[in-house]
């Protein structure tokens, strides 16, 4: 009876299994196999077996004879993806934490308006957003020009194709994705709870420290892995306000699928790209039931 | 020790100014237990969170110690508040929760470890001292809420009806131990409550609110026994109200007459507590009347008259239950009833507007 019905279990469960099979765990499986197969002539894979793609994540073989080093380019860029998609989480959640206590005190009906005019540019074309980022920073763009016409710089300042460009690309891109999570959590912190840390002698920053920032933790690290993870695998942004001079992990392996012929190479680097996902996941995890275990002692 | 002047607080602008507070005046002494009591929006709550500096005033001054701190801010006051919701931290222990005034004000941790067991034994909670204050019950989160505003010593200790979301019984515990503590720490307290019989028992003096307004300040008893005015009379107790016409100090309602030395001449209203309502025409020196018993209702303890007069007047009286009762009321009897000239008040049909 028991065997039957777990067995009846099993089936009930078989449609959710298929689709996760189908369409992740499939997927996830041919690109690690691919990680393991030697580069076609052009693009594709041959049916060797190599760990060649593996080892070119981290290392280079020299062209004429085989000496082995590190390879700088590839190391500089995951190095890059990770300290970009750090520095945008810190800076939107600089940002963000003000504003989302902005929107959070407002009277109830202007709120809604406050979170509209936050979530805007959310509803428009990445792409789009992108560009118009990138209008303003050009060495024609609105800043240097203002800049210029003041006086102030002689020579227009080299903002695009840099990273500084592609920091302020995601930084605008993902600010709505950590407002709206500390938004939520404010907005259900008790400010009586403010009133009386006010009342037993605490001063601003001592109630901002010990009572609204513990209290409002799950709304922060919430938004920080919705801003780290798809920062840390940005494509279009770095394409685009980085070009080729300040690429990230994205566009690292979107090269190897294309011009650098090298699929077992975009594969290995897109698993890892995957297992620092994990890492980021696991880390918030961490910190969430961390928080809850603490709660129940 | 606090002198409150002139003290008053409007809301809003233009047509929409609400007075909440019209220039209050009254002093506190040290060690008082000091009771706000009045209906909702009688200004009470106001009156409070002024004192705690959460709101400035619109005008007046609030002198603490011969210093006027009106204009300083909640955290440099030597006052704490209990609060309604309790407002305790829910992500810190009770411990911590007790802690937090002394961590505020930067104490060294060997001053403030052995405070917290201190005013946790005061409280009776010291074996919850590691507990999460969301795990508590509402009577033992109102005693943390306590030694949480009480660690710091405080020069008064506010209370904005902290008794409220407190069941039957555990309300009358709370009470009692609410009066213990102030003994034990010599604190003064401010209590808010609209609940009189709060009021009555626990306070030094109570301050009847109405309308922004103080009506009057008084102990218990003399609140009881000299109403100011009839608001008062009706808000505290239960009494009983007579219109009279008097004139050279004889006091005449219906076909009664009574001799009251302080009434004024012309018509007045004559108030009486329903306990001193003698049911018999032999009472000495008291307003005799005839009436018609309307209602019987049994209270264990005693019985609730309801009489009828001539003129169609409502008047209650309360009968003791003695083992051996003397007399048995049926509804409709004809009955007659006296009034003692000592119990009868003249009251003031008006309110405090000044």
């Amino acid at each position: 009876m028991n065997g039957s019905d777990t067995g009846r279990r099993w089936a009930l469960a078989l449609p959710a299994v298929a689709v996760i099979m189908l369409f992740s765990i499939l997927p996830l499986g041919v690109v690690l196999v691919y990680s393991f197969l030697t580069p076609g002539d052009f693009g594709n894979v041959k049916w060797i077996f190599s760990t060649e793609g593996w080892f070119s994540v981290l290392f280079e073989r020299s062209i004429f004879d085989d000496t082995i080093s590190i390879s700088g380019a590839n190391i500089t860029i995951l190095l890059r993806s990770v300290i970009l998609a750090i520095a945008t989480t810190l800076i939107t959640l600089i940002f963000g934490l003000p504003t989302a206590w902005f929107i959070a005190t407002r009277a109830p009906a202007q709120r809604n308006l406050w979170l509209f005019l936050i979530t805007i540019p959310f509803w428009t074309n990445l792409l789009v957003r992108t560009i118009a980022v990138q209008e303003m920073i050009r060495s024609e763009g609105v800043f240097n020009r203002i800049l210029l016409a003041l006086g102030i710089i002689d020579a227009p300042i080299q903002m695009m194709f840099t990273d500084f460009a592609v920091l302020l690309g995601m930084t605008y891109v993902y600010l709505p994705l950590m407002v709206l999570p500390v938004y939520a959590a404010i907005e259900k912190f008790d400010f009586r709870l403010a009133e009386a840390s006010y009342d037993l002698y605490a001063s601003r920053f001592f109630c901002l420290r010990r009572v609204i920032l513990p209290l409002i933790r799950p709304g922060i690290i919430a938004g920080s892995i919705l801003v780290f993870v798809p920062a840390l695998g940005a494509y279009i942004t770095p394409r685009i306000m980085g070009g080729g001079k300040s690429m990230m992990l994205g566009n690292l392996i979107d090269l190897q699928f294309g011009q650098g012929r090298n699929w077992p190479l975009g594969a290995a680097l897109s698993i890892t790209l995957t297992v620092l996902v994990l890492l980021a996941l696991i880390w918030y995890t961490r910190l969430t039931s961390g928080r809850k275990e603490r709660d129940h002692v | 020790m606090l002198d409150i002047r002139g003290l008053s607080k409007r809301f809003g602008y233009g047509k929409g100014e609400v007075t909440a507070l019209h220039e209050v005046s009254f002093q506190i002494a040290e060690r008082e237990f000091f009771t706000l009591l009045g209906p909702s929006g009688c200004g009470k709550t106001t009156l409070l969170r002024l004192i705690a500096g959460f709101t400035g005033p619109s005008g007046g001054s609030i002198v603490l110690d011969g210093k006027d701190i009106a204009a300083m801010p909640p955290n440099r006051r030597p006052v704490n508040t209990v609060f309604q919701s309790y407002a305790l931290f829910p992500h810190m222990t009770v411990g911590q929760n007790v802690a937090f005034a002394l961590e505020a004000q930067g104490r060294p941790k060997s001053e403030i470890d052995p405070a917290i067991d201190e005013m946790l034994t005061l409280v009776q909670l010291l074996h919850l001292k590691h507990r999460k204050s969301s795990e508590l019950s509402g009577g033992q989160q109102q005693r943390v809420a306590l030694a949480r505003a009480l660690v710091a010593r405080p020069r008064i200790l506010l209370l904005d009806e902290p008794l409220s979301a407190l069941d039957m019984k555990l309300r009358k515990d709370m009470q009692i131990e609410l009066k213990r503590l102030q003994r034990e720490t010599g604190l003064t307290f401010i209590f808010v409550t609209h609940d009189q019989e709060e009021a009555l028992t626990m306070s030094d003096r109570i301050a009847v609110m109405s309308g922004g307004r103080v009506q009057q300040i008084a102990t218990p008893r003399e609140l009881y026994d000299r109403p100011a005015n009839r608001f008062v009379a009706g808000f505290i107790g239960e009494s009983n109200f007579l219109s009279a016409m008097a004139s050279g100090g004889v006091v005449e309602v219906g076909d009664g007459k009574v001799h009251l030395a302080d009434a004024p001449d012309g018509a007045l209203t004559l108030m009486i507590r329903p306990e001193h309502v003698v049911l018999s025409a032999k009472a000495p020196d008291a307003l005799q009347l005839e009436a018609t018993v309307n209602q019987l209702v049994f209270f264990g303890t005693d019985t609730h008259v309801h009489l009828l007069l001539n003129d169609g007047t409502k008047i209650v009286a309360r009968v003791q239950n003695a083992l051996h009762a003397g007399q048995s009321f049926h509804e409709g009897e004809r009955i007659f009833l006296s009034l003692p000239s000592n119990a009868l008040r003249v009251v003031n049909e008006a309110e405090a507007e000044a």
